[in-house]
């Protein structure tokens, strides 16, 4: 090898070199500024919005590690997993959790990392400590990792929604829900932590009754902070938007049952009530994108229906007797075998000629789009396009119907009215405080306070029957349970108030679904009927309060000119008596008593006003109740009906 | 930190291992050495037999023998070796290798980046991971400064320029090992002095503030301010003194100023060194019948658990994983675990019985939430019916739960009640106490291992544990130095590096390689060996199916990874335990005292193979100058 030769390849090899440095700095020139796409791979970080800083927070400890990690980087976050688990079987639990965060360093864009050992720290790990304050902490841990893997991943709505329902699930769902609410509440470090990264923990969305932010609420929040993102334009993935969506509405109705089960059981209930109503008719009006090129609303289906029977009967119209005509073709085309056993009677049938039947009767069955192609030429284009927006309504009403029976929506909105009710409060209070009272050994006054929670309970479920689906349903069924008990019989006579319920809800499980589908469905018609009946209910209260406000303000000039009068009287017997006064020293005492006397009886009548106005408000609920038995007597049969 | 069977053997139970001889580091040393010499000299003669035919190879490797026995063993000299060291430490310095510092010190500056800030124990995360690192760091170095030196002289010729002196084949090999040793040392006692100083500062905080301080009595109670993630709550006597409650692992000391402010101490008890006195534990099952093992709760087993059977597992007559899992004891029921202490006197103990518990809880109902489990301690005699009364605590789980216990209690004697002597009544002439643990919660369970419950006689100084913690990471680098210099009296440099360091990595991987022996010697399927397992993984297919190939292909693969398992397995075990020496920093960063015996027991592993790593380089050096 001469000295020549080995210059020359040296040349080839530096030559070789920068023809290769030239397709590299075509692809990888990175973008300098306006004007200025760079290099096809910065075309593609921004066409794909995948660049680190469109990603979420830059770390550059992450970006240390991953250049450390010398291209090995799916090898060190593999053996870093292992050591992962490995830590888990030990009970290592602070080594764990320096792992994962190193993993996360080495993998910060890869959602599910986060998701899954997010869930590892607050599920797993937390139910391994004895001691639930550090269960509590665990959790904690789990929620911190989710945050930070918020925020570096800026554009992942399903780590967004997910922390918004570990805030809610993990805290306020799991046995030690009562203990891990109250340490959130106190938890002054978690809170700075969560208004450091933008949620609102001190406004009044996240506060509780007790002026404490609620897990519920915080988590609603979060999840809001996901609906946003998805608002602006960002997409939900591995999730169905329905689920996504459901969520946040959802966590008002927790955050409602808990307080109550916490013993909050007043207006600030209803009013939670009435917020979780809110955000559920929020729901019903957001547009849901569903496995079919539309979106729909979930509060929509009656304006649909009612589209669909406007079109429909404007079809029928239109096409007059081609319906007819059709059918007539159909059954003129079926063999002769099925068009003979068509207009037979079933018994009359052996099995298979009622087959036969059946699918000749299907087959016969027209569609829309056949009557309108066989209609009068003039009308025929019309009825095609009408023919397919009814398909078109009926996907949407399928579609929304699907969609509302998966997360039960209509159950919600029943149950959100049904709790704003402020005898459904006071049904919740009075069990709540006799079940004090049973534990308390106060057991008459148990009896008496159940007795009346029951009552009220059996017009709630008179009109709301949907409820008997509902947690408080079986929590009823134990403190009715407890009842018999107490009154050591567990016969029911037949004017026990909740009767019906104990035969619907039967033995231990959850009630038939048989009568739950009946249930579902009477109650629609019956929401409606509350809905008039308490409308009837407001207008009267309207109108009694119209009446008594009038009738007070009659009493107050009666007063007002009784007491003129008096005034005026008591003037003139002054005048007279200073006239008098000489003649008539003697008598002054005793007309000075009389009138003493009459003013009092003046304050006597200013005093009654409120309480007969107490007596009345009384009255009003009394008779209100009255009312409300007479349709509970009206609607049990209904009732009884529907039990199997 | 779970010990395991091996942690508790003293220097002579893992010498001899008295009732398995089997299982002995001796009789694995000498099997090793012995099998060396024999593959030694049987190779020695083939090489030479080549190059110079039968009787002449057999009279060279003979007179290779005569050499090292003869002349070049007495007659080595200190005072060349030491000249020969001081070229290699010189040429080592050279080759800039003090940059390993440097980077080291790059390394924890960045730390703060990777150390989690909201640890529950901070100490022990700092310590393992100075500690680790500069495992890993000086292991590389070693591997590196050994392997290039010598092939790079004898490719580059400087060799000759020794060799061609008065000195032995011995005294080249042994100034290399102590020069590189030297410059390793010399790199090493820095990293310890400025982890030392990492650590310490690292863990060093004050808080300032106090808060919420309110009259309890006539003590005063309060809350220092929240730094570092964390708060105390503190208790004031009425002289001022006083002291926060233990969290992550420290307390500071609290007093009250005259004008009544109040000053914190610095972070105390983050760096300990307990010094455990284990016993021996049984279990009692419900009937209340002996046990060698607790109950199982389901938790996953630990992995490996083969290598404290030395031969006797290589050549079959030990089977399966000597493992130490927490038992468990159920409560209101007779199950129990029994610690027998020995060695309780007054003078070990005389202010009473230092007990510390690190107990698992395990609950099979929910239970009452807003209390932890309780267990209950006795002290009991362990021949006699004499026992004190139950204290019940609360279980603190994942937290040394540290106790005196008085010398005297109330307790039963048979039939009658009075106060029992911890060392007239309970400790019986043999010096032995038994402690009982026991569950009070029905339907729950307590769980501890031989670790979990001990006596701690005495505390030594952090300084010094770091320190043996340190000597531990010395001794694993002369070891690899060792075996570097070894590979490199006749492999190229690069070539000995990648051997020593798949030594190394063989090393550490030695129980996953035992693991699967098992399984092969057991049957049971978890994916195969090697060959298998690359076959799978290209079908995709699960390790607990059938190998979907035809029925010979299968025969040749399970019959070619069978062969090249065993020769893992006999070549992993003869190589140097070093998870178990990295493993001894766990004992420093938990806040134990390295046990005496591990350390000696590891240093005199290394000794053992410095020794054939040292004969093994003398012949071929030795084989070398002869092809010279």
């Amino acid at each position: 090898m001469n000295l020549k030769s080995a210059f020359g390849r040296k040349i080839v090899y530096l030559g070789v070199l920068v023809a290769m440095l030239v397709p590299l700095f075509l692809l990888g020139q990175p973008a300098a500024g306006i004007g200025d796409s760079g290099g096809q791979l910065a075309e593609m970080r921004n066409r794909f919005n995948i660049a680190e800083s469109d990603l979420g927070e830059i770390s550059p400890a992450s970006e240390t590690m991953k250049l450390a990690s010398l291209g090995l980087r799916g090898v060190a976050a593999t053996l870093l997993w292992n050591k992962a688990h490995d830590f888990g079987v030990r009970h290592e639990w602070d080594r764990l959790k320096a792992t994962l965060n190193n993993i996360a360093l080495l993998q910060p864009h890869f959602d599910r990392v986060w998701e899954f050992q997010a869930w590892n720290l607050a599920y797993n790990v937390s139910s391994e400590f004895d001691d639930y304050r550090q269960r509590y902490h665990m959790v904690g841990e789990g929620t911190d990792y989710l945050t930070r893997g918020v925020r570096q991943n800026r554009k992942a709505s399903r780590l967004v929604w997910y922390t918004g329902w570990f805030y809610g699930q993990k805290l306020g769902m799991s046995d030690e829900k009562k203990q891990f609410r109250e340490l959130f509440a106190e938890d002054d470090v978690a809170h700075e932590d969560l208004l450091e990264e933008g949620i609102a923990v001190d406004s009044p969305e996240a506060l509780g009754p007790l002026g404490n932010p609620d897990n519920w609420l915080v988590g609603r929040l979060w999840l809001n902070r996901g609906y946003d993102l998805v608002d602006s334009g960002v997409k939900i993935r591995r999730q169905t938007p329905i689920n996504f969506f459901e969520t946040g509405p959802k966590w008002r109705f927790k955050h409602a049952e808990a307080i109550e089960q916490e013993g909050v059981l007043d207006e600030r209930a209803q009013n939670a009530w009435e917020l979780a109503s809110e955000d559920w008719a929020g729901l019903g009006n957001r547009s849901i994108p569903v496995t079919a090129p539309f979106t729909i609303k979930l509060d929509q289906m009656d304006e649909l229906v009612r589209q669909k029977e406007e079109k429909d009967e404007q079809f029928r119209e239109l096409v007059d007797d081609a319906t007819e005509q059709v059918i007539q073709e159909l059954v003129a085309s079926l063999p002769e075998d099925q068009r003979n056993v068509m207009d037979v009677p079933d018994e009359q049938l052996t099995p298979q000629q009622q087959a036969k039947k059946r699918t000749a009767i299907a087959v016969t069955r027209p569609t829309r789009a056949a009557v309108a192609r066989a209609t009068d030429p003039a009308v025929r284009l019309r009825a095609i396009t009408l023919a397919g927006e009814i398909e078109d309504l009926e996907a949407r009403i399928n579609k929304t119907n699907g969609y509302r029976k998966q997360i039960n929506y209509p159950y919600w909105k029943t149950l959100a009215i049904a709790e704003q009710e402020e005898r459904t409060v006071r049904a919740r209070r009075l069990i709540f405080e006799a079940e004090k009272a049973n534990a308390d050994a106060e057991l008459d006054k148990a009896i008496a306070l159940y007795e009346e929670a029951f009552e009220i309970w059996a017009e709630i479920f008179d009109d709301y029957p949907i409820l008997i689906i509902d947690d408080t349903a079986e929590d009823l069924r134990d403190s009715i349970g407890r009842y018999a008990a107490v009154i050591d019989s567990n016969e029911f006579d037949d004017d026990f108030p909740l009767k019906t319920f104990i035969e619907i809800m039967g033995g231990d499980g959850p009630p038939d679904p048989e009568v739950y589908e009946m249930v579902r469905e009477t109650q629609k018609e019956k929401l409606e009927q509350r809905r008039r009946e308490r409308e009837a209910e407001e207008k009267r209260l309207a109108e009694e309060a119209e009446a008594q406000a009038a009738k007070k303000k009659a009493a107050k000039k009666k007063a007002a000119e009784e007491k003129a009068a008096e005034e005026k009287a008591a003037a003139e017997k002054a005048a007279a008596e200073k006239a008098a006064e000489e003649k008539a020293a003697e008598m002054r005492a005793a007309d000075d008593a009389d009138a003493g006397d009459s003013e009092p009886g003046d304050s006597e009548a200013g005093d009654s006003e409120p309480g007969v106005e107490e007596k009345e408000t009384d009255g009003d609920g009394s008779a209100d109740d009255a009312g409300e038995l007479e349709e509970v007597g009206e609607v049990t049969p209904a009732g009884e009906d529907a039990s199997p | 930190m779970n010990l395991q069977p091996e942690d508790f053997w003293s220097f002579y139970e893992w010498l001899l291992r008295p009732e398995a001889f089997l299982e002995s580091a001796l009789l694995q040393g000498v099997v090793l050495i012995v099998l060396s010499i024999v593959v030694g000299l049987v190779f020695g003669y083939v090489i030479s037999a080549a190059r110079y035919g039968p009787s002449e190879g057999f009279y060279a490797v003979a007179r290779a023998v005569r050499d090292l026995l003869r002349f070049d063993l007495p007659g080595t000299r200190l005072r060349r070796v030491m000249a020969l060291a001081r070229l290699a430490f010189k040429e080592a310095i050279r080759r800039k290798v003090l940059f390993v510092i440097g980077l080291f010190v790059v390394g924890l500056l960045l730390a703060g980046w990777f150390l989690d800030p909201n640890s529950s124990d901070p100490a022990r995360l700092y310590i393992s991971f100075v500690l680790t690192g500069t495992n890993y760091l000086v292991l590389a170095l070693a591997l590196f400064i050994s392997a290039f030196s010598l092939p790079s002289d004898i490719e580059s010729k400087r060799i000759y320029t020794i060799v061609t002196k008065p000195v032995r084949a011995t005294e080249i090999v042994l100034g290399r090992m102590l020069g590189f040793i030297g410059v390793g040392t010399m790199i090493l006692v820095p990293m310890g002095l400025v982890s030392y100083v990492f650590v310490t500062r690292g863990l060093r905080h004050t808080h300032v503030e106090v808060a919420d301080v309110r009259e309890v009595g006539d003590q005063l109670q309060g809350e220092t301010d929240y730094v570092r993630s964390h708060s105390h709550e503190f208790t004031v006597d009425a002289e001022g003194q006083g002291i926060t409650d233990v969290v992550r692992g420290h307390r500071h000391a609290v007093v009250r100023n005259a004008d009544g402010g109040f000053t914190i101490g610095p972070p105390e008890g983050n760096l300990r060194a307990r010094i455990p006195d284990y016993g021996d534990v049984v279990f009692y099952d419900r009937r209340g019948e002996e046990k060698e093992v607790g109950l199982n709760v389901g938790d996953e087993e630990l992995s490996g658990g083969f290598r404290s059977s030395g031969i006797s597992r290589v050549i079959g007559v030990t089977r399966g994983p000597k493992k130490l899992e927490h038992g468990y004891v159920e409560g209101g029921t007779l199950c129990a675990a029994v610690f027998t202490f020995d060695d309780v006197t007054p003078e070990r103990f005389p202010d009473g019985i230092p007990l510390d518990l690190t107990i698992r809880a395990f609950r099979t109902h929910k239970g009452d939430i807003e209390s932890t489990l309780r267990g209950s301690l006795a002290l009991k005699h362990p021949g006699k019916d004499i026992e004190t009364n139950p204290i019940v605590f609360e279980v603190n789980e994942y937290e040394v739960d540290e106790r005196l216990l008085e010398l005297e209690r109330e307790g039963s004697d048979g039939d009658e009640t009075r106060t029992l002597n911890v060392f007239e009544d309970l400790v019986d002439e043999d010096g032995r106490l038994q402690v009982v643990i026991r569950c009070v919660d029905r339907g729950q369970y307590l769980g501890v291992t031989k670790s979990s419950v001990y006596l701690r006689p005495g505390e030594s100084s952090f300084r010094w544990n770091l320190t043996k913690a340190y000597i531990s990471i010395w001794l694993q680098m002369t070891m690899v130095i060792a075996f570097g210099v070894m590979f490199s009296t006749f492999l190229s440099g690069p070539v000995a590096m990648i051997a020593t360091a798949v030594c190394v990595l063989l090393g550490f991987s030695a129980e996953q390689i035992y693991d699967t022996r098992h399984y092969l010697d057991e049957g049971i399927d978890r994916g195969g060996g090697p060959i298998e397992s690359v076959v799978r993984l290209l079908r995709q297919d699960s390790v607990t199916t059938e190998l979907d190939v035809d029925a010979l292909a299968s025969k040749v693969i399970k019959t070619a990874d069978a062969g090249i398992v065993y020769s893992l397995d006999a070549v992993a075990t003869a190589l140097p335990n070093l998870p178990k020496m990295v493993s001894t920093s766990e004992f420093a960063a938990s806040g134990f005292d390295i046990l005496g015996a591990l350390l000696a027991r590891h240093a005199a592993a290394t000794l053992g193979y410095c020794l054939l790593a040292f004969l093994v380089s003398y012949f071929f050096l030795k084989s070398r100058e002869i092809a010279a």
